[in-house]
């Protein structure tokens, strides 16, 4: 069977040349789209990983609740036009050292890897809801509720940062008002 | 690169290599966005990208091992990325309502 093949190839293209997109467009809501398109290339080869679940929650809560919010600050800030810089803060061959450095301790790495056997599990039972719920409310319970705990810091953060401050122009005229 | 063992897809099968190198590359790619992109909201999108690609290596590991771990961790890290962008953006709209950033250079107020 070759088909699993072809549609890895399609998505692998497709989340590559979104990628590129992410870092080459110059308007911040072609990245955010080109995302969305990274994100759903590669939910479907979550779901040949044999991942349903994940594939769900991929769709549902990264392409459609986080990236929706991206869309939402770049609809709120405005077209913000980025200048064009070539300058480096380091010199060239610094970034070559480390990178070259990190690549070798990298590929040293990999090939000290040995892969064991996959276990022996029933591939129906793999990756469904109920697996994932067995293995979140049992051996993992407490990184779980843990995550409940991020979640809800996270929200009142994000409210307490995002409420009604000073705006620009009020900080401006208070700073008038000083100086007068 | 040592043989990374092909997944069971259906009927068929994928080497695990080529699964593993896109991840690398959609890594790679974000890490590039990183480090020349001047917008702080394009360097969110593409930590974004780069946790993207970490997820799609975490459940590759999962489906060759046949290990149902790989695909907790990859929930696990939906659920810190979703918290990272709702704090990273508050805090960025709260920036430009006080000011207009158009490199996140300039922000370096902290420097002392």
């Amino acid at each position: 069977m070759i088909v699993p093949q072809i549609v890895f190839w399609i998505m692998a293209v497709i989340a590559v040349l979104g990628g590129i997109g992410v870092i080459a467009s110059r308007q911040p809501v072609r990245s955010v789209l080109s995302l969305v398109a990274v994100m759903l290339a590669l939910s479907v080869i979550f779901l040949e990983l044999s991942a349903q679940f994940v594939f769900a929650v991929q769709v549902i809560v990264y392409a459609g609740a986080v990236m929706v919010l991206f869309l939402f600050v770049v609809a709120l800030l405005g077209p913000i036009r980025e200048r064009a810089t070539g300058r480096l803060r380091f010199p060239w061959w610094l970034g070559t050292l480390v990178a070259l450095v990190f690549g070798g301790f990298l590929y040293s790495m990999l090939n000290g890897l040995r892969f064991r056997a996959p276990d022996k599990v029933d591939m129906s039972f793999f990756g469904t809801v109920q697996q994932i719920g067995a293995g979140l409310f049992t051996t993992y319970l407490y990184p779980f509720e843990l995550t409940s705990l991020l979640l809800l810091v996270a929200a009142v953060g994000a409210i307490y940062l995002s409420r009604g401050g000073r705006t620009a122009s009020e900080i401006h005229r208070e700073e008038e008002d000083r100086r007068a | 690169m040592p043989d990374f063992g092909q997944i069971q897809v259906g009927a068929g099968s994928l080497d695990a290599r080529l699964v593993l190198g896109l991840g690398a590359a959609l890594f790679i790619l974000g890490t590039i966005g990183v480090l020349i992109r001047r917008n702080p909201l394009v360097i969110l999108v593409c930590i974004e990208l780069m946790l993207n690609a970490v997820n799609l290596t975490l459940i590759t590991f999962a489906a060759q091992l046949r290990n149902i771990e790989g695909q907790l961790f990859a929930l696990m890290t939906m659920t810190v990325a979703a918290a990272e962008a709702v704090v990273g953006l508050a805090i960025l709209v709260d920036i430009f309502r006080v000011r207009d950033v158009d490199d996140v250079d300039e922000l370096s107020e902290l420097k002392g």
